[in-house]
């Protein structure tokens, strides 16, 4: 009872900052909390994991650029397309495109420049991102699996093209547990325009408890479903209405006081008051300064969306959240408000570029400021990259055989980049690298083997990265 | 488990691939260099022709190794007529001009056509003696496909059928064969729960919602020695039995309301299917039974609409049901789904882990896998009419009438706007990029390579929209395509109503599946193969055969072994048993019909045990093996194996009744022990209660949570059965709502129903279930998740439908008790099945000098004691 009462005590410490309970307390919370579907009597089925290996990051913040980015077009220069410019791909096998026919190679519309002291290229989509190559690992070799929006979305989601697997922000969760109790874990948020490709599933925790599935943040107004009551319902009621909740609760507690499923559910009362109340702070973005705000692009219409997503995405990390993941692009009109670029690169990417370039760029500066950077994995990627073909002309089709992605932060070496696609960007060449390389790296850089982080579902051992993925060593100094 | 099932790869291996890639690029220099059938013809056959006409197997008994082979043919006559393209089947095949179109699964690139062409033209010769051996796929099968099962292996307790020993000691069974172990390990049992606590315990068991006051009373003032058989007969006789336990076979099931992935498609019939479920429980269809309807129940001897709408269990699977014939890897995955549901729903095997390779730890050769595919290969989905014959029959002639007659006005509509249509095009090819307009604008003969690609690509798939159409219409055209309109609105009123359908299966060769919505291909892009082709439905008059399926090795669809032969887990099969039990109509193949003789054999050592474990785990809270999905050696030993298997037979030889097994269970000591007894010694020698000395109290589960609330306001609509409802939800919630259907349903009495009802929409969970572990609805689970967090306290404290719950409570509670000084016991009495004590009913009074009662009750619905089954 002494543990269960210096708990409570840490509950009632403010909002700002990660509160005192760290680790060791949720990975306790988390026999207390939890049993799992599956092959396990109640109780027997978490165990704590501590991190297998010194761990480099201890939060992560993912920019998923819905829709697919095209990867000719932004962080892969392909000389190539101009030489070939209106002729057949050709000596690369069936070109296999999601929609009607393929075109003939297509150059990039924008034209590309070297950054940095490591001399990158990037194109003149992102010269502000760009300006921070020098802390980037970019990564041109990825390839993924499906070339339809919701299995690819899946795919960086959980690893699997399927439904019914634990995303990537669950296995972190479940593997580290959180540093708050004041906040979810894990938190989501999407674009204001609608959901991304494949809706929650994205965010699901599979087979895993709910406890490990990611809680959507709304960008304004209450930012958690069901976080305040009805209007009718006062502060001063519900806080009286808790008040007798508790005191009845301890009073039945007192009949079987080692329950401590029965003292848990008492907590999370307590902890989902803590989180009416530290929710919203997080996303009240007026106590940001006027330098910040603009740092994040809060003072343009254009920016000002995925700025706040990105300044909350801070603020949550800042706050000891494990894992933000950001969407930008939603459903809303594919062709409009997605990377989904099948009619005009161009125009597509241009806008949407436009969008992030200022807050992406706002994020890292302010990371780094902050003295964030060092502890919290930023990385940015899209569903697959696109074609090096046109489609109808000026627009680019879905291409899952090569992408490029980038990661910074996290004490990873910048200005590198890793892995090629062919010269026409149609298929990662050298180094190729899978989604489950990618979820290998990810995990790594969090202190965690992917080979030993396991969940037992039905008499198997489950892994993140089934029983693929490798980590790709050259990204971290 | 294998992963890589939609990748977006030539459906042919890489080497065909490049190689005709490389023709392309050669263009007009080749045309002079005459074929070689080693560097040209070898790599297209071996890729896509040899794998049904090679060493392995020869479809239609067709040959294509050798020359002779081709030219004598098989038996649809030759395949080859040297120098004559257009006479030789082969040709015509693989061209598209005779269907069915070859190869089955797959299409050759224009340029592998043409380069057959040429290769028959110049006299299709046979360069290479060396084809025999390196024509046939690289590994012989039989290497690749070995592996059985060891006699030591058929030891395991699980695979040895399961006998009926001599009850240990008088008084209940179940009592006598815990009492055992009880003895063994010093557990002092638990004495008896109180009434009240039992009629609660017995309710939510039951039927998932708590009693009422007056249904306690009943039980608590009724003495004789039969009320607790009384009560229990009661509940089971409850139709609001059947949707408790249905809804723990739904789970089993993976059964949901839409198709998820991408387009998460309604699935508009799929409730019959859950109806069937709980009318089945209601009724205590017995367990072989059950299973044989879902699992063959349009090849039963006697088919009924209920058995035709059983078949629903198969087809549960998430389905990406989009351009399905472009992508025929994607059936490879449902029926690695309904394995996977069969092998751990019925036999408790994690079957489906056999797929590539022999099971790791469980005695399952990859060739039991392919087995039991052969066994649903010729599985098809259709809608079942639940008409009679001829009534469907009539329904399908009249549809077809109108269709008939629609189209052809259709085709004369066409015909009108045909030259309007031609100048929209052109309109239309404007709005393209220049380039794309330069290269519609050149002769097609002079069109450079890129240019032809950037043509098609617009002139293959822009189409006008006949609104437009109409604007530029000249006036006595519009007229007369105005008057054809008419005409088919008149036919329209002809068309009959939709007769009712279930969404089930049955034998057919998915070759030939009709188009659904959405599975249209993509112009100039896959097979689309009409139902005209080929059968899709077998007609007779001969005898249906399902199409091959095959060994695939190490699971990859592209890499055929043998020709595979239906079959059971040869671990757990017992003498000979048949593997096709083929109907007297012809239509099936009886497949099916075996598989679920066999499942339902008492010779099968698994069913009867998985089952009755899994009645006792939603009993006990705890599977007397825990891991209920799996019986393997990955799973959990049986904590009382003798117990398990009497109950096995037991329930067997009293006809697989799920209902006199409960009747069994219910009435021993052990399930009306109290859940809060306590003692050191048993705490220290089994802390997880695993030998059942206590009842094990738990959370209610996500559908119960919801039922109670409705219950104890008062709101809930009893209504049974019926296509799913729709709660409201919050607008921002909708937001996540991509793509399928959530009807915009007002909160109130139509969708107060119990939350079996609510529509399951795969890519959307409910949210109130889902934040209280409703498990994930693709993948069958016999176990939910418990877990503890405080979005289950933001729901039950600040939705607006529980604070709307609680208020629809306090005036029920009002209504139902005038005396204002007793409404704190009414609330306790109707939530909690019990008067307050002394302290608590100061408390309650305490809080309603200055507040509501609604907030009371509210906090009622929130309390453990409410949340917790005890």
């Amino acid at each position: 009872m002494a543990e269960f009462s210096s708990r409570r005590k840490f509950l009632f410490e403010s909002c700002g900052g990660v509160s005192g309970l760290g680790l060791a307390w949720l990975l306790n919370a988390d026999n207390l909390l939890a049993s799992g579907c599956a092959d396990k009597a109640p109780g027997a089925v978490m165990s704590a994991k501590k991190p297998h290996i010194a761990p480099r990051a201890k939060s992560v913040i993912s920019l998923f650029m819905s829709g697919g980015v095209s990867h000719v077009d932004t962080f892969d220069p392909k000389p190539a397309l101009s030489k070939f410019a209106g002729t057949p791909l050709t000596g690369k096998g069936d070109i296999v495109v999601r929609q009607g026919h393929p075109g003939p190679l297509m150059p990039s519309p924008f034209t590309f420049k070297k950054y940095g002291q490591s001399g990158i290229e990037v194109s003149e989509l992102f010269p502000r991102t760009a300006a921070h190559v020098d802390e980037m690992a970019v990564l041109r070799s990825v390839f993924s699996k499906s070339n339809d929006h919701v299995q690819a979305h899946y795919a960086l989601a959980t690893g699997m093209i399927r439904m019914g697997f634990p995303s990537v922000g669950s296995w972190v969760t479940y593997g580290l547990g959180a540093e708050t109790q004041n906040l979810p874990a894990f938190v989501v948020i999407y674009d204001g325009r609608g959901a991304p490709f494949g809706g929650p599933i994205n965010w699901s925790a599979g087979f895993m408890p709910a406890q490990y599935q990611g809680t959507v943040f709304r960008p304004s107004g209450a930012p958690i479903v069901d976080l305040r009551p009805p209007q009718r319902i006062t502060p001063e009621e519900q806080r009286a209405r808790l008040d007798l909740l508790e005191k009845l609760n301890r009073m039945d507690l007192e009949k079987d006081p080692n329950n401590s499923e029965l003292a848990a559910r008492i907590e999370s009362y307590e902890l989902a008051y803590r989180m009416q109340g530290c929710a919203p702070e997080v996303v009240d973005l007026n106590t940001e300064s006027p330098e910040t705000r603009k740092l994040y692009g809060l003072d343009e219409q254009v920016t000002e969306p995925f700025g706040r997503q990105c300044l909350m995405a801070r603020r949550l990390v800042e706050r000891g959240v494990r894992f933000v993941q950001l969407y930008h692009g939603g459903l809303g009109n594919q062709n409009t408000d997605t990377w989904d670029a099948h009619e005009n690169v161009h125009s597509n990417h241009t806008k949407h570029a436009a969008e992030v370039d200022q807050p992406i760029s706002g994020l890292l500066t302010d990371l780094r400021a902050r003295g964030l950077l060092d502890s919290t994995l930023v990385v940015w990627h899209g569903e697959f990259g696109r074609m090096p073909i046109s489609q109808r002309g000026v627009g680019r089709d879905h291409n899952p055989g090569a992408m490029s992605i980038w990661m910074a932060g996290a004490g990873i070496k910048g200005g590198q980049v890793i892995g090629a696609s062919d010269e026409f960007g149609y298929k990662a060449e050298e180094q190729p690298i899978s989604v489950h390389d990618l979820h290998a790296t990810i995990l790594h850089l969090l202190g965690l083997d992917h080979t030993r982080l396991t969940y037992r579902f039905n008499g198997r051992d489950m892994r993140l990265t089934d029983v693929y993925g490798e980590p790709v060593k050259q990204i971290v100094s | 488990m294998r992963t890589g099932f939609l990748q977006a790869m030539p459906r042919r291996p890489t080497l065909a691939a490049c190689f005709a890639g490389a023709i392309l690029t050669a263009g007009a220099v080749s045309a002079q260099t005459p074929v070689s059938f080693s560097k040209d013809i070898q790599p297209i056959f071996e890729a896509s022709c040899w794998k049904c006409h090679g060493q392995t197997i020869q479809l239609s008994k067709l040959d294509l190794r050798t020359r002779q082979g081709a030219l004598t043919g098989g038996i649809h006559g030759p395949s080859l007529v040297p120098g004559n393209p257009d006479s030789s089947r082969l040709f015509r095949m693989v061209s598209g001009a005779e269907k069915p179109a070859m190869p089955m699964d797959g299409k050759l690139t224009p340029a592998e056509v043409e380069t057959i062409r040429r290769w028959i033209v110049e006299g299709a010769t046979w360069d290479a003696g060396s084809v025999q051996t390196s024509a046939v796929p690289k590994s012989p099968p039989s290497d690749l496909e070995a592996g059985g099962v060891a006699p030591e292996a058929r030891k395991s307790w699980a695979y040895q059928l399961p006998v009926k020993r001599p009850v240990p000691g008088k008084g209940h069974p179940v009592d006598a064969f815990l009492g055992v172990k009880w003895k063994e390990r010093g557990l002092d049992p638990a004495a008896q729960a109180d009434k009240t606590t039992l009629v609660r315990r017995a309710y939510f068991d039951l039927i998932g919602m708590p009693p009422s006051p007056a249904q306690v009373a009943e039980f608590v003032n009724d003495s004789s020695p039969d009320a607790w058989q009384n009560l229990i007969e009661k509940l089971l006789a409850s139709p609001h039995y059947g949707e408790r336990w249905g809804r723990h076979w739904l789970d089993v099931a993976r059964y949901a309301d839409s198709n998820g992935y991408e387009h998460d498609f309604d699935r508009p019939n799929a409730w019959r299917y859950r109806d069937y479920v709980i009318q089945s429980f209601n009724v205590d269809k017995p367990y072989n039974v059950f299973l044989r309807e879902q699992i063959a129940g349009d090849e039963i001897e006697h088919v009924t609409s209920d058995s035709l709408i059983a078949t629903g269990f198969l087809r549960s699977y998430a389905k990406v049901g989009y351009r399905e014939k472009d992508n025929p890897e994607f059936r490879y995955e449902y029926l690695d789904d309904m394995i996977a549901t069969v092998g751990r729903g019925v036999l408790g095997l994690t079957v489906q882990c056999a797929r590539c390779h022999n099971h790791k730890f469980d005695p399952i050769p990859q060739k039991d896998y392919y087995k039991l595919q052969a066994s649903l290969w010729g599985y098809v989905e259709v809608d079942h009419p639940l008409t009679s014959p001829e009534q469907a029959a009539a329904y399908r002639k009249q549809l077809d009438e109108v269709n008939a007659r629609v189209n052809e006005i259709r085709a004369q509509i066409r015909t009108v706007e045909q030259p309007y249509r031609a100048v929209i095009l052109a309109e239309r090819y404007k709005k393209f990029p220049a380039n794309v307009q330069q290269a519609i604008a050149t002769p097609e003969a002079e069109r450079t390579p890129g240019q032809v690609l950037l043509a098609n690509q617009v002139t293959r798939t822009v189409s006008a929209p006949p609104a437009e159409i109409d604007k530029i219409m000249k006036p006595e055209d519009l007229e007369e395509k105005k008057r054809l309109a008419a005409e088919v609105v008149e036919i329209e009123k002809q068309r009959p109503a939709p007769i009712p359908l279930a969404m089930g299966i049955t034998d057919g060769d998915y070759r030939f599946t009709p188009d659904g919505p959405g599975d249209e291909p993509a112009p100039g892009k896959g097979i689309k193969r009409e139902a005209t082709e080929g059968s899709f439905l077998h007609e007779g008059p001969d005898r249906y055969s399902p199409p091959p399926s095959h060994f695939l090795i190490r699971g990859d669809v592209n890499s055929r072994g043998s020709v595979m032969q239906p079959g059971f887990l040869t671990v757990a099969t017992f003498g000979e048993p048949p593997v096709a039990l083929p109907p007297a109509n012809g239509r099936t193949s009886g497949r099916r019909l075996a598989l679920a003789e066999w499942l339902t054999s008492k010779e099968n050592p698994l069913t009867a045990r998985v089952i009755v474990n899994r009645i006792w785990h939603h009993h006990f809270g705890r599977g007397i093996v825990a891991a209920v999905d799996n019986f393997g050696k990955m799973g959990e030993v049986p904590t009382h194996p003798e117990l398990l298997d009497w109950l096995a037979v037991e329930f067997m030889d009293k006809g697989w009744s799920f209902k006199q097994m409960h009747r069994l269970l219910m009435t021993s000591e052990a399930y009306k022990m109290s859940s809060q007894f306590t003692s050191a010694k048993n705490m220290q020698a089994d802390p997880e209660n695993k030998l059942g000395w206590r009842f094990r109290a738990r959370r209610l589960d996500a559908e119960a949570v919801r039922d109670s609330i409705l219950a104890v306001s008062g709101a809930l609509n009893r209504e049974i059965g019926g296509p799913a409802v729709f709660p409201k939800l919050e607008a921002e919630v909708l937001t996540q709502l991509t793509n399928g259907i959530w009807r915009r349903e007002e909160d109130g009495p139509k969708v107060w129903r119990r939350s079996v009802y609510i529509y399951r929409k795969r890519s959307m969970p409910f949210p109130m279930l889902e934040s209280f572990d409703l498990p994930d609805q693709n993948i069958s689970c016999g176990v939910r998740a418990v877990s503890t967090v405080p979005t289950q306290a933001l729901m039950l404290m600040n939705d607006e439908f529980v604070v709307r719950q609680a208020e629809l409570f306090a005036d029920r509670v009002r209504e139902t008790q005038p005396d204002p000084s007793k409404r704190i016991d009414t609330a306790y009495k109707i939530a909690l099945n019990r008067a307050p004590d002394a302290k608590e009913r100061q408390i309650g009074e305490e809080y309603l000098r200055d507040h509501n009662l609604a907030g009371l009750v509210h906090v009622l619905l929130n309390l453990n004691e409410f949340l917790y089954l005890r």
